[in-house]
Order: C-alpha cells, then structure tokens, then sequence
C-alpha cells in the first residue's frame, strides 16, 4: 500500500511539471504563429491582415506568469482553446478527428508487435542454436534497422501502386462513411493492413531481442534448473518459470510504448495518409499553434503516465518482491 | 540523403501550402518517391474501392492535411478550400492576367469625382442557397460585420483603415464611403466574399463560427459528404448562373504530405491540382502526354535577395547593385527553379504586370545581369578594398555574412547557395545559414539580418510591391516586426508617388506613377530582385476540360488565385461535349 501511496505521489508531481513544461516549451520557440501563418497564406493574405490574425488568435500580452495561471485554470476546466492552426476549430474537435484513428493504428500494431515478439523470443531462445534462434534475430534486426519511411514508401509503392493489392491511402474507402456495418469495419481492416503491418514488422526485432537477452539470463538462474529437477513440463518451465520473469523488463518497456501511442505513428500516417494525432502534432509544432500543442502534449505526457501507473500496479502482481519492500 | 531521411521529411511536411512546392523537391533529392513514380505504370491497378468516379465530381488537391476540419467562415484563414470564391462569392473577380475586376455580385461600380465613395450596383436576381435573395443590405451587412468596432479578429477588417461607412441605399445599391482616399481599396472591396444577413446576423460570435452549412450564393454550396478523410462538395441547385456550374461537384481526399499529393496527381487521379512538381515533363506531363498538362506563368511575388540597408556598407546603393551584378540568374532559374521561370529585371516586378513596366526603367535597371567585373570594379570604387580572397571594410572588418534562408525550402537553398558561390569572386563571404521557418521569418521581421532570400508582395497593380519594398508606411525600425520592408529602405520620392498613385483612379495616370516608381527602384536596388515567383497549376483532361492554360489563359489555374471561380464557371465533363 505504502510502495502505491508513494507512486501516486510520484504521478502528481510529474503531472503538474509536465503541464508547466508544456506551456513554457512552446513559448520559447522563435517566431509567433500570426506571423507564420500568414506565411501559409502568402499572396491570398494582405500584409495588413496580420493584425486581424492576431487579434483572432487572441494571443494575450498579459505577463507570462498570469497566462500560466489562467492556462492552468483553464486545463483543470478540460477548456484547451481553439486551434490557430485549424482555427476557428476548438482543439478537441482537432484531436477528435484523428485520436481513434491513432488508438487503432498504434493499439493493433503495438500489441501484434509485443505478442509476436515475445513469443518469438521465448521459443528461440528455448531452443537455442535452433533455425529459428539463429536466423530470427539478425533477420528481424536487419529489417528494423532499414529507415522505416523507406520500408513504408516501398511497400506503399510496390504493393498498392505497383499490383494494386492494398490501398492507397486512408483508414477507410473514401466512398463509405463510419458506421458498425460489415462494409465498414471490413473497408478498416483492409486499410490497415500495409500500415500495421510496417509497424510490426520494424518493431519485433526490438521486443525479440530484448526478450531473449533477459530470457536467456532467466534460464541460467538456480529455479530453472530446480523447476526441471523437479521434473515439470518444459511447457510449464518455459512459460511460468523462465518467461514470465523474464517478461518483466519488457512490460515496463510495453507500458512506456504504450503511452507514447498517443503520439501517433508520424511516418506511418504520412506515407499511408492515414488520420492520426502524430501529423497533426506535426502541423502544431511547425504553426507554432501552442493551444494545439499543449493540448496533445498534455495527452501524451498523461497516457505515458498512465500507462505507467497501470504498469507499477501490475508489478505489484507480477513481482512479488514488489509487494514485499 | 542516407539517414536524413526522417528529419527531411519532418521538413517536408507541413500542411500549407507556401512550403508544399519548395518541400516537393526533397522528394526529388530523397531519390525514391519520384523517380518511382516516373517509372512507367501498368494500368494504374488503384484499388478499385477508391478509384474516383470517372466523370461526376472534379478531385482537387489544394490544402495538404490529414484529416478534414469542418470550416466555412469566410472570415478566418484556415476555412476549407474554396469557402471564398466557390462557395461564397466576391462582388468582383479581378484577373490578374487582364488586370481588371470580372463584375460578379455587383453588376457595375464608380467612384465619386474626388474618389471618397464608391457606389456598386449589386446584381439583380441572384438567391442564396436557401431561397432568399440576395440584395445590397447582405454587402452592408457584410462589411460592418468585420469592422473592428463590431467584431475584432475577422479577416478583412484592415479596410476600414480607409472606409468610414459601408451602407444600402436601396437594394440594388451598395455605398462605400472612403475616410481617405485610397482609390487601391477598390480591389479589397470588390474582392470580399459576401455572406448572407438573415443567417449571420444569428451568429452570436462571427469569429469562432465555423458556418458547417454554409448559406452561400456560389456555384457549390451543398456537402452530402464530409468524413475526416474526405468529403464532397455538390453545385448550388439555385445557382444564378443559367446552366453553370457544368460539373456535378467537386471532391477531396485528404492528402498529409507531398509524396502522397504528388502520387495521386501523377497518378491521373487529381484532375486539378497546384503542386510543385520537380521535373514536370518527365515525372508528370510523360506519365499521359494526350491528358496531363501544366502551366506555370511567372506571374506570383518576385522572390528577392534582400540586404539589411541599416548596415554599412549595404547603405550604398552601389555596393548593392554590385552584389546583384555578380549573381547568375540563369544559373539560378535552371538549377534551383527547373527553369520554370526566368531572371527578374530592376524593375522587380512580376510577368503580371508586363504592360505596366517602363522601358526606360527596366534598361535603368542594367545591374540585374551578371558582370563580374563591373561588380568588381563597384566594390573597388566603394572602398571595399581586397585583402587576398576576402574585401575589407574601411574599418579593416571582412565582409563575411550569413546569408539567411528557410531550411528545407530547397529552391532558396538551391538559389542560396549559387548566390554564396557567386559572391565569392567577388570576394564576399556569404555563408548559407537555413533556419526553421518560424526563425527565419522572425530574423528578417525584426530587421536581425544582414543577408536574407525572401519574398515580396504582390496584389492588383504594382502598388502593393513598390510600398513593401520603398515606402516609410511599412517601414518599423530594427528591433520591430515588420510584415514587410525587412530590408529597411525608405524613400521620400517613392513615399509621395505612392500616395499620388493610391489618390487617383485614373489608371493612365497610375501607370505613369508606376513608372516614376519603377525608375526609382531601379537606380536605387532597395533590395535584389532574383525571379518572379512562378504560379503552379497541373491538369487532367482526361475526365474534364476547360481548365485555363497557356493557350486559353482566361484565368490563372493556380487552385488559390481569385479567379478560380472563373475556372469552375467553365469546367464540363468530358463525356458532354
């Protein structure tokens, strides 16, 4: 109870600097937004229309420490403002474009990754020296150390415009529009295909590797060779004895991934033109639109926080000496 | 390119439309995008649940986004493309080919003898999508809406700097009275977009509305789809226009980035689009000769070469002439540019404005072309004197400078960096220095520059780029943003001309004013005109024609010029003719 009091605390402070950074971060980039987007309008714009611009984005020449404090009022409402860049759209509306676009990219391919990874992981590594030990882990490496906008831009070309095999682009047919028919959720699959799959296939080199590593440390351990004294199946050896120890490091690592999902897959969304938060991050950053950012910064930095209290909560389970301290 | 891939791609994109064209060429360097797409394609396998379809709805690819914000205010910058000049319409279309103002919503317009008001006569019949008509009161009603007293923040409101009252006399008439004479305003008034009073008089703040029915009285007003990935626009059933639009409607996929623009336009899938293309012959016109076509006219802002003027020796207007003398612009138009345009002159104007350039101007302005040993001797006679490979101010300093550029925008870092080679026979050190845009922009603004590439302004007559570039009204001292005359140069002849040209509404004497002002910028170089910047526009007639081109240019085919509305007026599916 203590180990979770402390933790909760732990979440508290981070939250409160992560908020405070993110308003003082963006401010500190050069240039201001009106001025850059008028530049977006250039030759559309008139150069004396950049007073409008500012006075709609209704930046505040209040000393900074006032904003911050009206800034910190306003988040504890969940009033994040209007975008500069999509204005006069308020953020959320933003965000809501392209959260559950990003959720299910970021979601299906992190969790195929994992599962598949580990997996992979823990039969090579149980067999070791086997075909598969030996040839996974430098192919899988090899793979995900190619830069992935190339691997994507490649697949992208070769599959979907060279045969013709998967889409070109978005998360559905242009032609159809969200509803829970079979049309649809088939049109969404199809879609993600190329992207997941990308995805999937750079990372499971990385949850492989680091479950193998760890794996092969487990095995070496004075249970394991207790556990097949005792004379238990090597089913139950190799899944309750060896990997669920050696699974710890790699759920810490799965928790942190899984914050961060909420970033979005940039490149992935780029080069299949699939909705998602990463491009619009992206747009906020380069429009220096800080309502915009703030508003996505505060999300990630709260899912990666999230994420990792359910993780602390979890060891609480899986690790026994957790609960002991 | 190698490992920069990730970070040159984060350059590349950015939604907007400025940097599309620039960031396209990355592609081009980054060696795989565009190539492949040049390879030839084998009956274009599109996944056949996307494929557009053929001869209903015109695909444009304008605004680069991920997903699709429903906006149709007029009054905001980020509104989906076209709420102004499609959806809602302007009382006049200026051309910037003609020079002259296509009477839309108002039929005819005058100005009162001492150019104070000007009186529009506004179009009889014409409905709003919802039934109603539209009469005088609506422009009224449009124009105080964006006064600052009324609603602050809505684009639009920099007219009244020079309007004092916008009124009615009657339904067919609109009254603008000037508080100043500023005859130029004519452009800024005819060219708003009018919305309707019944409507927006509810509207309890303009500036946040995000008008997603749009009440409008423009050629396409009704939108039965609108997903985040892509949505429709379908023609007003009540448009005033007898048997116009010809086309259905229009639709738009969202594009994130260029890549995917660049694959859907050469792919034949966009059939109006206006993209940067590198290389166009080969990676776009070659792909179908028969239906793709393009036209680039150099008519967009002069791209210039601006030197502080606060700082010695760049005072001198010799020393700047000096400096234009030895750049090769041939070189820069074909290696940086695709030869898609062509040097600019001393006068610094665009090709828009060919009949408004004096000749004895734009021989004045002799220093455009390269000479490098006139340059030299320039420098020489300024007192620059050459210590080995560098020159030395009198004061013994070396004239060793930044030249300042947008990192990633890779035509100016192209043009940039043949400047910096250039400058070295004359003995000028120029280091290429890239800075994100933000930066960029915030360096030239604040005057914190010594040598910067950027933009000019453009508009309807020459006014708007001899004010930007000569005149005390847009001039903010170092320190202060400026939005334009980032080089600091005043003039007190240019200041008087200016006020004489905005004073009259004789376009003779306009002219005449121009080429006072055009004779000024010559023998003074404020800044270096480097190229006019060329205006993008790619077709397919493979579905539609109509579309303006070099042969028919009754408008521009740039997707964001004004006359787009022109464009749609004249767009017929193939299958029709």
């Amino acid at each position: 109870m203590r180990y979770i009091l402390r933790r909760l605390g732990f979440y508290a402070v981070a939250a409160w600097a992560s908020l405070t950074l993110n308003f003082f971060l963006p401010r500190m980039m050069p240039g201001d937004p009106e001025s850059v987007i008028f530049a977006r309008f250039r030759g559309q714009l008139r150069p004396e229309e950049v007073e409008a611009l500012r006075e709609a984005y209704g930046l505040s020449d209040d000393p900074i420490f006032l904003q911050y404090f009206t800034y910190l009022t306003h988040v504890l409402r969940g009033d994040f403002g209007l975008s500069i860049s999509a204005f006069p759209a308020p953020v959320t509306d933003v965000i809501a474009t392209g959260l559950r676009w990003t959720l299910l990219l970021g979601g299906v391919s992190l969790v195929l990754g994992f599962v598949v990874g580990n997996a992979l992981g823990v039969l090579g590594t149980w067999r070791r020296g086997s075909l598969l030990d030996s040839t996974l882990p430098p192919l899988l490496i090899f793979i995900g150390s190619f830069p992935y906008f190339w691997l994507a831009t490649l697949a992208l070309y070769l599959l979907s415009f060279e045969l013709g095999w998967f889409p070109l682009r978005h998360a559905y047919s242009d032609r159809l529009s969200p509803s829970y028919s079979l049309d649809f959720v088939q049109s969404v699959l199809i879609h993600l295909i190329l992207p997941a799959g990308t995805v999937v296939l750079v990372s499971i080199g990385g949850w492989l590797l680091g479950m193998r590593n760890t794996m092969i440390a487990t095995l070496a351990e004075d249970y394991i060779t207790f556990a097949e004294a005792k004379g238990l199946s090597q089913r139950r050896i190799m899944f309750s004895y060896a990997a669920r120890n050696a699974l710890l490091p790699n759920i810490t690592a799965f928790g942190m991934a899984l914050g961060f999902v909420l970033g979005g897959a940039l490149l992935t969304e780029v080069v299949f033109s699939y909705p998602g938060l990463g491009y619009q991050l992206l747009t906020a950053v380069r429009n220096l639109d800080y309502p915009l950012m703030q508003g996505l910064f505060l999300m990630i930095t709260f899912a990666v926080l999230g994420a990792n209290l359910i993780v602390d909560l979890l060891y609480v389970r899986l690790d026994p000496r957790v609960r002991g301290s | 390119m190698g490992n920069d891939q990730p970070t040159d791609l984060v350059a590349r994109m950015q939604g907007q439309r400025l940097n599309r064209r620039r960031l396209v060429q990355g592609a081009g360097a980054l060696g795989l995008a565009v190539p492949a797409l040049g390879a030839s394609l084998r009956g274009q396998p599109a996944f056949a649940q996307d494929a557009p379809a053929v001869g209903q709805l015109v695909t444009v690819s304008e605004q680069q986004r991920s997903t699709w914000l429903r906006n149709f205010n007029p009054f905001t910058t980020d509104n989906l493309w076209p709420t102004g000049n499609g959806v809602h319409e302007p009382l006049g279309v200026f051309n910037l080919l003609t020079g002259e103002i296509v009477p839309w919503l108002a039929t005819e317009w005058s100005f009162s003898p001492d150019n104070l008001v000007l009186t529009a006569k506004i179009r009889d019949g014409v409905m709003w999508s919802d039934g109603q008509p539209m009469t005088a009161r609506d422009v009224a009603f449009t124009f105080n809406l964006f006064k600052p007293e009324n609603n602050s923040g809505l684009l639009g409101a920099f007219m009244w700097d020079y309007l004092a009252s916008v009124e009615a006399s009657d339904d067919r008439t609109a009254v603008f009275t000037f508080g100043r004479v500023f005859t130029l305003g004519l452009y800024d008034v005819m060219g708003q977009n009018i919305v309707p009073e019944h409507v927006w008089s509810q509207v309890p703040n303009p500036l946040e509305h995000t008008n997603e029915n749009p009440v409008a009285t423009g050629p396409f007003t009704e939108i039965p789809v609108f997903n985040n990935q892509y949505w429709e626009l379908h023609r007003n059933p009540t448009y005033w226009q007898e048997g116009k639009p010809q086309i259905q409607g229009l639709r738009f996929p969202a594009y994130p980035g260029n890549d995917q623009m660049l694959f859907a336009t050469t792919n034949g899938e966009n059939d109006w689009a206006g993209n940067f293309i590198p290389d166009i012959e080969n990676t776009y016109v070659a792909r179908d000769p028969e239906h793709h076509h393009y036209w680039f006219p150099a008519t967009g802002d002069t791209v210039m070469l601006y030197l502080n003027t606060t700082v010695a020796p760049f005072n001198d207007p010799n020393v700047r002439k000096a400096i234009s003398l030895g750049i090769n612009r041939d070189q820069i138009c074909a290696v940086a540019m695709y030869d898609y345009t062509h040097p600019a002159d001393g006068t610094g104007l665009s090709d828009a404005f060919e009949d408004w350039k004096s000749p004895e101007a734009v021989a004045a302005g002799d220093w455009v072309t390269q000479d490098v040993d006139r340059a030299n001797q320039m420098l020489d006679a300024a007192g620059l004197t050459r210590d080995g490979d560098v020159r030395k101010l009198p004061d013994g300093t070396e004239m060793s400078y930044d030249l300042n550029v947008v990192a990633g925008w890779t035509d100016w870092v192209s043009a940039c960096q043949i400047i910096s080679q250039d400058l070295e026979a004359l003995g000028i050190r120029a280091r290429v220095q890239g800075y994100e845009q933000p930066a960029w922009q915030e360096r030239v603004q604040t005057g914190d520059f010594t040598m910067s590439i950027g933009w000019s302004t453009g508009g309807a007559t020459p006014f708007g780029y001899y004010r930007g570039q000569m005149s005390t009204q847009r001039f903010k001292a170092i320190g202060e943003s400026a939005d334009e005359n980032w080089h600091r140069y005043t003039n007190p002849q240019a200041d008087e001309l200016l006020d004489q040209f905005a004073a009259t509404s004789d376009e003779a004497q306009q002219r005449q004013i121009a080429a006072q002002l055009q004779m000024i910028f010559a023998e003074n170089a404020p800044a270096i005109p480097l190229f006019p910047g060329p205006q993008w526009g790619e077709f397919s007639t493979k579905r539609f024609t109509g579309f303006p081109s070099e042969e028919n240019p009754y408008a521009l085919l740039s997707t964001y010029a004004p006359t787009r509305l022109l464009v749609m007026m004249e767009l017929k599916p193939v299958a029709a003719q």
